[in-house]
């Protein structure tokens, strides 16, 4: 019986995210090795990280600064260079014209996949574009080795990019010192993706754009990635842009990925009293209690804690923490995390903030 | 265009500054010299031999009349200025009486010949290199090159004209070593004259760039590693883009600012000749004019020379500063 004919609500039941992973990091470590007077230094920035990304889903990557966030997403992007390298693990993407392993790509391989499968929008948006050239150019520069098209026609798809992203193609002619930080964020993500990449990874697009400007920035990049089908690897430590964006969350403490799941289901019921920690940070409406810190600062990378590297600061910690890693577990279903004691009772960690 | 307009004139104006002002300190340090000309004149011409007190006196009355020596310190600054504003630098002293204005122009073609070349190519090579050095870290070939033209940078270049003059004129005499041409040559603009100056001024040439490379070289290769850690050259590496495009585009268009100016100021100092060089290859350009008229007290020459040249370095200083908005546009006319 049909009584009222509603559109389908895209993006769940139309783009629905396949089962198949878009990306699979395996076990990864990357480590910054210096040698200084004969004094041989690790800084383990990743450390033995995995998680996956599925098709078509925005994962959001939060931490705190020296959390290693930046350092695993260079790593994800094959833009690493010495003293920075992977010492064991694969970061592997399944493109639709066949799969690649990051890490076993010539340079020449490595940069035919950039920008048409796997582009990039880097912090710091104010400074990325070329101070003495044209919009236009940074376009050229980046997109036409990866189109068929040439000369008005290529010009003609940039437009219709731009459009498509509600930018004026006016936008070309200007120099970057011209426009507004957030046309010049907006410039950058229709940069990134004018050659419809299947995965875009952005380093804190929206840090230093104030809130309003910041929200246009953040429907945009959803509008994209609805338009594109792409996946989204979001970075920023800005929990409250996570609650509004991202499809799935990723935590980071000290190089570790510690708790994974549907952004929801974490800030529901976080398993990491870190997480707990964080979420609890944010304001809530009708909340007037003072906020507390977490106690202590994050670990020195290149000396970690022993066992749980969260230990010195948790406050549920028990023995075994202090001597044993706790591995990533599915606790709930989706639902990952990396602690002891919400392996043994999931219970436990949402009393702690 | 409004806003540009007033951009020029303001240039402009500032332009007339500092060209009186600069005037007027050299009319100033040169007419308070000790140094009378009158009198080596007259020394000049009584050394060889007694000449009577009053025939020495009636030398110096004339000798005043035609230098132009006479009246109040003001009623000469004033007849200076008057002659300066139409190009008139009034007869030499030390050449009596060929013009200033002539015997300047006479030299100034070798000396603009020979550093127009040198400066332009030393800048070139140089800021390539260095432009390459910079980015290309690892490249041996490079890093030999900055170490030898460091090692050159620093020792005076009349010393590397000396040893070049060794090499080539004396070891292996190859090249000739003093003077613009050879002196009995038909001095029409024939090819073989044309070859003649050429060959002549190959060592100044390579005396001048063996030295004045090594700070082009230096200057560009660090503007160069600051750039490429830069966020828009390595969003373009990690965008994929061809490195030559990138070390063209994003890293040298760059760095060319600061050394186009430092280019402008140098071809404006052209035309203060390059003393030294000049003397030690006998050149016959403006550098060894400007020493011949300081020995001989010469101070209308002198003024002459420093007055050219201090037109041509607020000139060239003007044109930079009015094409600049092109090179960088983030300058905007103000």
């Amino acid at each position: 019986m049909i009584t009222e004919l509603r559109p389908i609500p895209p993006s769940v039941e139309l783009k629905a995210p396949q089962t198949a992973p878009l990306l699979t990091v395996d076990r990864l470590k990357a480590y910054y090795k210096t040698q200084l007077f004969g004094v041989d230094r690790e800084v383990r920035a990743v450390d033995d990280v995995s998680l996956k990304i599925n098709r078509n889903e925005i994962y959001g990557l939060a931490g705190e600064s020296s959390s290693g966030k930046s350092s695993l997403i260079k790593t994800i992007a094959g833009a690493i260079r010495p003293p920075f390298r992977v010492v064991e693990g694969s970061v592997r993407f399944n493109f639709k014209d066949g799969e690649r392993d990051i890490y076993k790509l010539s340079p020449q391989e490595l940069s035919a996949i950039r920008w048409s499968h796997l582009s990039y929008i880097m912090q710091g948006s104010m400074s990325v574009l070329n101070p003495v050239r044209r919009i236009k150019h940074a376009f050229a520069d980046f997109a036409l080795p990866h189109v068929s098209v040439k000369g008005a026609d290529f010009t003609r798809l940039v437009e219709r990019h731009l459009k498509r992203v509600h930018l004026d193609p006016a936008v070309l002619q200007a120099y970057p010192h011209e426009l507004s930080g957030g046309m010049r964020q907006r410039v950058t993500i229709a940069l990134a993706t004018v050659c419809s990449p299947e995965f875009i990874i952005a380093d804190e697009p929206t840090t230093a754009l104030d809130v309003i400007v910041q929200k246009g920035v953040l429907s945009m990049v959803r509008e994209i990635q609805q338009e594109l089908g792409s996946s989204v690897l979001f970075v920023t430590h800005d929990m409250a842009v996570h609650a509004n964006l991202t499809d799935r969350l990723g935590i980071m403490y000290a190089g570790r990925l510690v708790e994974e799941g549907r952004t929801r289901d974490v800030f529901k019921k976080p398993l990491h009293p870190y997480t707990a920690h964080l979420i609890s940070s944010l304001p809530r409406i009708g909340d007037e209690a003072p906020k507390k810190g977490l106690e202590g600062s994050p670990p020195s990378l290149a000396d970690p804690p022993s066992g749980c590297r969260f230990h010195p600061r948790c406050p549920l910690a028990i023995d075994i923490c202090h001597r044993e890693a706790p591995q990533m577990v599915e606790i709930l279903p989706g639902h990952r995390a990396a602690c002891h004691v919400a392996q043994a009772d999931p219970t436990r960690v949402e009393a702690v903030a | 265009m409004r806003a540009y307009l007033t951009y020029l004139s303001k240039r402009l104006v500032q332009f007339a500054v500092v060209v009186f002002v600069g005037i007027n300190i050299t009319y100033l340090v040169t007419h308070m010299t000790p140094i009378n000309p009158v009198e080596q004149s007259i020394s000049a011409a009584t050394a060889y031999g007694a000449t009577s007190p009053e025939a020495i006196e009636m030398m110096r009355q004339s000798l005043r009349q035609l230098y132009g020596l006479e009246g109040s310190p003001w009623e000469q600054y004033v007849s200076f200025w008057k002659r300066v504003l139409v190009g008139d630098f009034g007869p030499s002293l030390s050449a009596f009486p060929t013009p200033v204005s002539q015997l300047i122009l006479r030299a100034l073609p070798w000396t603009v010949g020979l550093l127009l070349v040198s400066t332009l190519l030393t800048w070139f090579l140089g800021n390539l290199l260095g432009g390459l050095a910079g980015y290309y870290r690892n490249s041996r070939i490079l890093k030999a090159f900055g170490v030898l033209s460091m090692g050159l940078h620093p020792i005076p270049y009349y010393v590397v004209a000396f040893v070049l003059l060794i090499i080539f004129g004396f070891l292996w005499p190859v090249l000739p070593i003093s003077g613009g041409a050879t002196m009995a040559s038909d001095r029409s603009n024939t090819p073989a004259f044309m070859l003649d100056v050429a060959v002549h001024s190959i060592l100044p040439v390579l005396s001048l760039m063996a030295v004045g490379i090594g700070g082009w070289f230096m200057g560009m290769r660090s503007l160069v590693s600051n750039i490429v850690t830069e966020d828009y050259v390595v969003y373009a590496e990690l965008a994929g883009v061809k490195r030559s495009k990138i070390l063209q585009s994003y890293v040298m268009r760059n760095a060319l600012g600061p050394q186009v100016t430092g280019l402008a100021l140098q071809l404006g100092a052209i035309f203060n000749g390059a003393i030294i060089t000049e003397q030690v290859f006998g050149y016959p350009g403006v550098g060894s004019l400007l020493i011949s008229a300081v020995h001989a007290g010469d101070y209308s020459l002198v003024l002459g020379i420093t007055t050219v040249s201090i037109v041509a370095v607020s000139a060239t200083v003007l044109l930079i500063d009015l094409l600049y908005p092109l090179i960088d546009p983030r300058v905007e006319a103000r």
